[in-house]
């Protein structure tokens, strides 16, 4: 309790209550943008939380990321253009509603379903993270190189439109993470004598670079050719009647309950959670009388409870385990070291009031989701109105403000613009921008715990399947790995069946 | 499609240059250590050419064609996209020159203009506010150092921040 106590004086301190307050908004309104992703959200706040203290800090990251979450619905509804990749779904309904003229109540709907998912992830986070906290002391090496690995298999199989594309991108990814002091023995590795790379590759520039660059240059091509037509010109939230919304509970507890897990999954994102909650929607409630697709206002509900939900899920391994369940808490795991955070089973023990801060400034964010989500909507028409040519420019100078005073290291603005490069091919040729991200920043784990392994075993690898969790770990690596290989398989066994 | 090979033939000779530094890396003293500093990164090497491989093959069986308007310069979105990708590299290259000030002050609007803003007065305003707020947040407000420039540039950057 007095660690609650602690918790809510420094989240509700003068400075952090108005981080909370800002962070949302923000994040409401990048989410908002098309072509402003939640994750370019975050990276464009972390320049501002390299001097502030670790809470201030994490609340405000967390803040973007519960805002930009339910963001992305306001333009879904409005122009049928999902401002985030996770509100795809919410277009399939959320527009239809509009041309209704029901706009008002599609935007109460998706701020209610984002506020209700927000907190009810919030809560699961405050139990797991803990209780998996505990479980996590007990691993050792063989153990964590597996979670690794499962958390690239994930990335690999579920997350990625190209499978064997996002396997190379994770293996780049690995293969960069590889530069510099070798951990283990002090050897130089592809360092060629640089002292810039002898610390190795810094992932916050490379971020910065896929993340924000690339999607800077990927919309300099694409902005003229979409259509951001407004159809009203003033947009005003309606909150439906509260017996109409508790007629809809259940679809409100399915979706946050799929959204918490597919969030704790490694790698695994709010848009696959909203697609899978909306797919599940439309199953159950397939006979009511207004079709999905056509309006159903169950078909924003799911959706957007889904992907808040994940906020909350996707936090869980990654300050636990140290694995990022998304892009974004990529980005957030990274802000943790950088602030003197690191994310791993002794975190919660080290930061007590960390879990608990966290927590508060979920449920505030949610809380505000209805104050600030009205405030952002009635000004959407003006957001929707700033040109590209302006936003464009100010994400690089931002990128580069946060590239450069990472080590105040010109070289890190050079890696920013090398990556924003690569980015912007890998989306051309479909590789994977967050599956290299990724193997870039579990490669250090994955290796060192390959080796750490090998050596308690005295050269031989018997431990990794002579240890229960590790050998369970690895067949769910494997198992998640050759999925979509198994699907197809199955899927091909049916039509010949039938 | 001949983008993309051209792409993949880079990756290629990227991962097999990494893999012929990771073959002459020592080996660990430490016998329980039978990878070293090597044996990861070798089999990331073999593993990267395999599934490159693998790629490039459905590649050239798929024939698909893949627009990338960077290297259509004859195309408004090519030309202002490979604008701005010289634009950003000048930036980024007269920074620490000129400082974050100045170079700002120049980037702004030559970005907007390129992208396609044509309002020379709200940009010149635009590109004067962004400056101001971003070295008045970052550089005094949070203290992040930016850079100053070199000579009389860096002597006034102090009167700023």
């Amino acid at each position: 309790m007095d660690v609650l106590i602690q918790a809510f004086g420094q989240v509700f301190s003068p400075l952090s209550a108005v981080l909370v307050v800002v962070g949302t908004v923000f994040g409401i309104v990048c989410g908002a943008l098309p072509g402003v992703s939640t994750s370019l959200a975050i990276i464009l706040c972390l320049p501002f939380t390299y001097t502030m203290a670790p809470v201030s800090a994490v609340v405000l990251l967390i803040a973007v990321y519960v805002g930009g979450a339910c963001g992305g619905s306001i333009s879904a509804i409005l122009i049928k253009t999902p401002g985030t990749p996770e509100a795809v779904a919410t277009t399939f309904d959320g527009y239809p509603m509009a041309q209704k003229g029901q706009t008002g109540i599609a935007l109460g709907l998706a701020v209610t379903a984002s506020s209700f998912g927000t907190i009810f992830s919030a809560l699961v986070m405050l139990v797991a993270a803990p209780l998996l906290a505990k479980v996590a002391l007990s691993f050792q090496s063989a153990e964590y190189f597996g979670l690794g690995l499962l958390g690239l298999s994930c990335i690999t199989s579920i997350a990625a439109k190209d499978q064997m594309k996002a396997l190379l991108s994770v293996i780049l990814g690995l293969m960069i993470s590889t530069i510099g002091i070798d951990s283990i023995n002090g050897a130089e590795r592809f360092a060629f004598g640089q002292p810039f790379l002898l610390n190795g590759i810094n992932y916050i520039s490379v971020m910065i670079g896929a993340f924000a660059i690339a999607e800077v240059f990927k919309n300099i091509e694409e902005f003229r050719h979409r259509d951001n037509t407004l159809r009203e010109a003033k947009v005003s939230i309606k909150l439906m009647k509260f017996a109409e919304m508790l007629k809809m509970w259940a679809t409100f507890v399915k979706s946050s309950i799929i959204g918490v897990i597919v969030g704790i999954i490694p790698a695994a994102g709010g848009s696959i959670s909203s697609l899978i909650a909306y797919g599940e929607a439309s199953r159950s409630h397939a006979h009511d009388p207004i079709k999905f697709g056509e309006g159903n206002p169950r078909g924003i509900v799911a959706p957007e409870a889904a992907n808040n939900a994940g906020v909350g899920g996707a936090l869980v391994p990654t300050m636990v385990l140290g694995i990022p369940g998304s892009p974004v808490t990529a980005v957030i795991m990274a802000a943790f070291i950088i602030i003197g955070l690191r994310p791993g089973p002794l975190l919660l023990r080290e930061q007590p009031v960390l879990l608990d801060s966290i927590f508060l400034a979920l449920v505030f964010s949610a809380l505000l989701l209805f104050v600030g989500g009205r405030f952002v909507t009635r000004q959407f028409g003006h957001i929707l109105k700033l040109p590209y040519p302006l936003l464009g420019p100010l994400i690089v100078a931002l990128g580069l403000v946060g590239a450069y005073s990472l080590q105040n290291s010109f070289y890190d603005v050079i890696i920013m613009l090398v990556f924003g490069l690569v980015g912007y091919f890998f989306d051309k040729f479909h590789y994977s921008n967050p599956a290299l991200i990724l193997g870039l920043i579990l490669g250090e784990l994955v290796e060192n715990s390959l080796r750490k392994q090998i050596i308690i075993g005295d050269g031989s690898a018997i431990g990794f399947v002579e240890r229960p969790v590790s050998l369970v770990i690895l067949v769910m690596v494997a198992l998640t790995f050759f999925w979509p290989l198994i699907g197809s398989l199955l899927g091909k066994g049916k039509v010949r069946a039938a | 499609m001949a983008a993309e090979l051209i792409f993949n033939c880079l990756v290629g000779l990227g991962i097999v240059f990494f893999l012929v530094q990771a073959f002459s890396l020592p080996q660990s003293d430490n016998p329980g250590d039978v990878l070293g500093a090597g044996g990861f990164p070798v089999i990331l090497g073999i593993l990267g050419l395999i599934v490159l491989a693998v790629i490039t093959v459905r590649v050239l069986r798929q024939k698909s064609k893949v627009k990338v308007p960077m290297f259509d310069l004859g195309s408004l979105d090519g030309r202002s996209l490979a604008l701005n990708v010289v634009l950003l590299f000048v930036y980024i290259m007269v920074l620490d020159v000129i400082g974050f000030v100045l170079s700002t002050l120049l980037y702004l609007p030559v970005a907007g203009w390129s992208i396609g803003y044509q309002k020379p007065l709200r940009l010149a305003l635009y590109t004067v506010a962004v400056t101001a707020v971003l070295t008045g947040v970052f550089g005094i407000l949070f203290l992040v150092p930016l850079p100053r420039g070199v000579g009389l540039l860096r002597e006034l950057s102090y009167i700023i921040f």
